[in-house]
């Protein structure tokens, strides 16, 4: 690994993440918050500043080496920018007023999408905080990395190896053959469905500022809120269903959505066996909720929340627009068994994605059809098409690391004091980058009054929860960095 | 007429042994060690590739009636077609074995690569099994005119209703006809007076609807529920047959491939057929995937041996019906001899209706059944023709009438149904009498 590489591509990232500052510094400016336009002006220079000197210090070489990117500097470079992002993304919290492992946490709660908060009392905040709050999610929930090889022309060719390790799903997918095209245009379809959502979320009542907070962490699939009772503080039946429109675009396949909007085909969906089973588990999950739900309230109450809170859950966006802690164990066991199931590959939501599921379940149908006929060729195919062993073998290892990092998790949180509903949910949702949980973390709740030691092994399981497992775990390991060399070898021995 | 063959392989050399006699022809091959098959023919063998122009003007293809290309690589027979086409126009006859180039032919893209007629012996032969295998019970089955005429092939049991009355006085079903008995090895077609026994194949033609009804007739009481099929063989045919078995749903299909490769994108490309890596000859493994409980064993190796073994061990183990592709057409008597139900040939079919083409020209040969010895022609009846009654024809001897296609159906005709010129009919009859068939009827291709 050639680590001037990593700290030259990681400084980059970092320069031009200095200017995302820039929007909250705006709306800081609008409401007349002062004192947090100068944290985020700050912030912005700091940033921007670190990120030049890193450039710099990764030198001439590293600028010339990024074309011939390997894969795991591309790991490295993926999975340290997200830690180093979320720390200049924790700064503007550090100013308004929060311990340094709480700001921790709160950033990378939002970067990575998953929406579980530290903020006890939400009038201490300005509506800029909480509009960076809600940015970092949208930020995050395409992907920070995505963003930049689109508009970054250095990270044209090298961008390849740092654009899959983000993108989220079992299979590399790509749009346009060329990665930066590809970059590009998953971010049209991602602002462009933030645009629609916004102006629908105002026709339904919503002020400016909410529908875009809103809009923001819905198709992120994130869940943040302004509002210290999320969707529930509105009481808005049509903001809801917008909602939930969007909340099932958020977790469906973005590549699929851009095809059909491309080649105007809405056949696709119908054709894609993940987004089929994806809806699938929505219907079935919210008959099964109306039916423990039931007699609490009005059949189109039911209907509304039960779907809201399932694809609340399931994409990994995490909004409560009732508080589902006051429902019934049943209802709640629906909700987190939900969590490990995850929003479709090549989507905002988390989890460990619907694909993997529907490739585990063909693969352990194939292997018991094997115990008939010990001879046969099974292979597993998905849309028809067959799937490599080595992806399979990606998709068992993913699961065994997936299960594994989530009861690591929770016995840490359990050990450290909370109780085994809040320590199970807790890590299953931020893992899953879901955000609310049950017990002390519930949709109303917080995290903050969990252990520290608590608070930190949360904060990686949301950093090892984006990066799907195996980009961090593979850099965990001392091989990774036992070659690590500043210079490219070539020149170094020239 | 001047005849131009590239490739010496079994297609080309069995035309070549047929067109001798008659024609003057040219086979080319860039192997020299086929030349053997052909010194002791009537034909001049030119050593050398079918896509050189040299090569082609040494064969004089300027002034060729038919040019051939038969070899075993697609791509050569497609270029050598379009050279032949660019120096002059003779009728050009393109055998393929993949679906890749021209197997959704298009006129468009025939006329782009300057071939008149495209065979893909293997696709037909895949139509062939699909209709033997969905037909429980028939032997033989051939599908013609596009659908709208059904011909099937049994074999007489003595529990049959079939054998109790002289064929004039059965109660077929409306629309359906036994056009054919053989018996003691001998095909003919039957008078009213013809009494059918057990043992007997008979072969019968009618409109789809009627033949279905034909089937429970012959054969009272006869499994209708899932079929069970099972390929040995994975080559082009036997996927072919395992995709269209496929479509056709209610058949439960398994496919037993040697090569591992092979297997894999067998799998790749099949969606409900299990597919099995393993050995069709190997009795042992035939025992463990159970292969005698299948209703139907279909060999589709490419090699005759292998084949026919696959095929005893399968009747061995007890399966009612097989059927086998036989690649070199003189074993396929032999083939049913030692007791295989149904032996079909590719490359025989495709050398039959290569030759119809170029001999007798007029008429559209649709089917060649029994190893030759009968065939279904399709012709227009010339303007000359006196319009008659059927039962006033008194048609030649061995030749009997089908079917009457009018608009997009066919008609099934009894005696008082009447030929008129311009009529398009569809006439079953022996080898022999084809020949006749023309004379009588004066008429064209259609």
């Amino acid at each position: 690994m050639r680590l001037s590489l990593v700290v030259h591509v990681c400084g980059l990232i970092t320069r031009v993440f200095g200017l995302m500052f820039l929007a909250p510094l705006a709306v800081a400016l609008f409401y007349g918050e002062y004192r947090d336009a100068l944290g985020f002006l700050a912030t912005a220079v700091t940033t921007s500043a670190i990120g030049y000197a890193m450039r710099m210090a990764g030198g001439r070489d590293a600028e010339e080496a990024i074309e011939r990117m390997r894969r795991v500097e591309g790991l490295a470079i993926v999975s340290l920018s997200w830690l180093l992002i979320a720390g200049f993304a924790a700064i503007p919290y550090v100013w308004a007023g929060l311990s340094p492992i709480n700001a921790m946490f709160e950033a990378m709660s939002g970067l990575t999408t998953t929406g579980a908060t530290v903020f006890r009392d939400f009038s201490h905040y300005g509506r800029a905080v909480f509009f960076w709050r809600s940015m970092t999610q949208w930020l995050g929930g395409m992907g920070v990395i995505a963003l930049f090889v689109a508009v970054l022309p250095r990270l044209a060719i090298g961008g390849r190896e740092i654009f899959f390790a983000e993108a989220s799903g079992p299979d590399d997918e790509k749009v346009s053959p060329q990665i930066r095209r590809t970059a590009s245009l998953l971010w049209r379809v991602y602002a462009g469905l933030t645009l629609a959502e916004t102006i629908a979320l105002r026709l339904a009542g919503f002020s400016w500022y909410d529908a875009v907070c809103h809009a923001f962490t819905t198709l992120s699939a994130a869940g943040f809120s302004p509002n210290a009772q999320s969707i529930a503080g509105y009481q808005n039946p049509a903001a809801e269903w917008v909602i939930i429109v969007f909340m099932f675009l958020a977790g469906a396949n973005f590549a699929l959505q851009y095809r059909a909007l491309a080649q105007r085909d809405f056949r696709i969906f119908s054709r894609d066996e993940e987004l089929r089973a994806y809806t699938g588990v929505t219907v079935l999950a919210t008959l099964a909720l109306m039916y423990i739900l039931a007699g609490s309230m009005t059949a189109s109450d039911n209907l509304r929340t039960s779907l809201f809170q399932v694809l609340s859950i399931l994409t990994t966006t995490g909004y409560a627009s009732v508080d589902f802690e006051t429902w019934n164990q049943q209802a709640k066991a629906v909700l987190l068994g939900l969590m490990f199931i995850g929003g479709c590959a090549g989507s905002a939501g988390g989890g460990p994605k619907v694909v993997r599921h529907l490739l585990l379940a063909k693969f352990t149908m194939q292997e018991l059809r094997r115990m008939l006929h010990p001879r046969a060729i099974l292979p597993v195919k998905l849309g028809g098409r067959v799937v490599q062993n080595s992806v399979l073998q990606g998709v068992i290892v993913f699961f065994l690391f997936y299960l594994l990092t989530f009861a690591v998790c929770s016995i840490i949180v359990i050990l450290m004091g909370a109780d085994i509903l809040t320590g199970i949910s807790a890590a299953a949702a931020t893992l899953g980058n879901v955000g609310p949980g049950f017990g002390q973390v519930g949709p109303m709740g917080h995290f903050a009054d969990l252990h520290p030691v608590s608070r930190v092994v949360l904060t990686l399981a949301m950093w090892i929860g984006r990066l799907e497992v195996i980009t961090v775990l593979v850099i965990l390991r001392p091989e990774a960095w036992r070659e690590g060399r500043w210079l490219s070898g070539t020149r170094a021995s020239a | 007429m001047h005849i131009v063959i590239v490739g010496g392989g079994e297609v080309g050399s069995a035309l070549a042994r047929a067109l001798a006699p008659d024609h003057e022809v040219f086979v080319i091959d860039h192997d020299a060690t086929v030349a053997d098959r052909f010194t002791a023919l009537d034909v001049d063998f030119i050593q050398g590739s079918g896509t050189s122009e040299d090569v082609l003007a040494r064969a004089d293809v300027k002034n060729a009636d038919f040019f051939l290309a038969c070899t075993g690589l697609d791509e050569v027979n497609i270029v050598a077609c379009a050279i032949a086409n660019q120096v002059s126009s003779p009728e050009t006859i393109c055998l393929v074995s993949r679906a890749d180039f021209l197997g959704s032919a298009s006129d468009a893209g025939l006329a782009q690569f300057g071939i008149n007629r495209v065979l893909w012996p293997e696709a037909q032969l895949a139509v062939d099994i699909e209709q033997v295998v969905t037909a429980p019970g028939a032997i033989d089955a051939e599908v013609l005119a596009g659908g709208v005429v059904r011909l099937l092939e049994y074999k007489l049991e003595a529990s049959s209703p079939l054998v109790a009355a002289p064929v004039g006085s059965l109660h077929l079903p409306k629309g359906s006809l036994i056009v054919a008995v053989k018996r003691a090895g001998k095909l003919f077609v039957p008078r009213g007076a013809t009494q059918l026994v057990a043992g007997d194949k008979i072969i019968l033609m009618g409109t789809p609807e009627a033949m279905a009804e034909v089937e429970t007739l012959v054969r009272p009481g006869a499994n209708r529920g899932r079929q069970r099929v099972t390929i040995i063989g994975g080559g082009d045919v036997g996927l072919q047959v395992a995709t269209r078995l496929e479509k056709a749903g209610n058949v439960d299909v398994r496919i037993v491939e040697r090569g591992e490769e092979r297997g894999a994108l067998l799998a790749a490309r099949l969606t409900r057929t299990l597919v099995l890596n393993g050995d069709g000859t190997d009795l042992e493994f035939l025992e463990s995937e159970d292969v005698g409980q299948s209703d139907v064993l279909v060999c589709v190796i490419d090699n005759d041996e292998r084949n026919l073994l696959a095929s005893l061990l399968g009747r061995q183990l007890g399966v009612p019906k097989i059927v086998t592709r036989v690649s070199r057409p003189g074993n396929l008597r032999l083939f049913e001899r030692v007791g295989i139900d149904v032996a079909l040939s590719a490359r025989g079919a495709a050398v039959a209706s290569i030759l119809h083409q170029i001999s007798g020209g007029t008429s559209s040969l649709l089917a060649v059944l029994e190893h030759g010895e009968a065939r279904v022609l399709e012709l227009t009846v010339s303007p000359d023709f006196v319009p008659r009654q059927l039962k006033g024809i008194g048609t030649p001897e061995d030749v009997i009438v089908a079917a009457i296609l009018r608009g997009d159906h066919a008609i099934v005709p009894r005696g008082d149904d009447r030929i008129d010129p311009g009529d398009r009919i569809l006439v079953f009859c022996t080898r022999a009498a084809a020949a006749r068939v023309l004379a009588y009827f004066g008429g064209t291709g259609a």
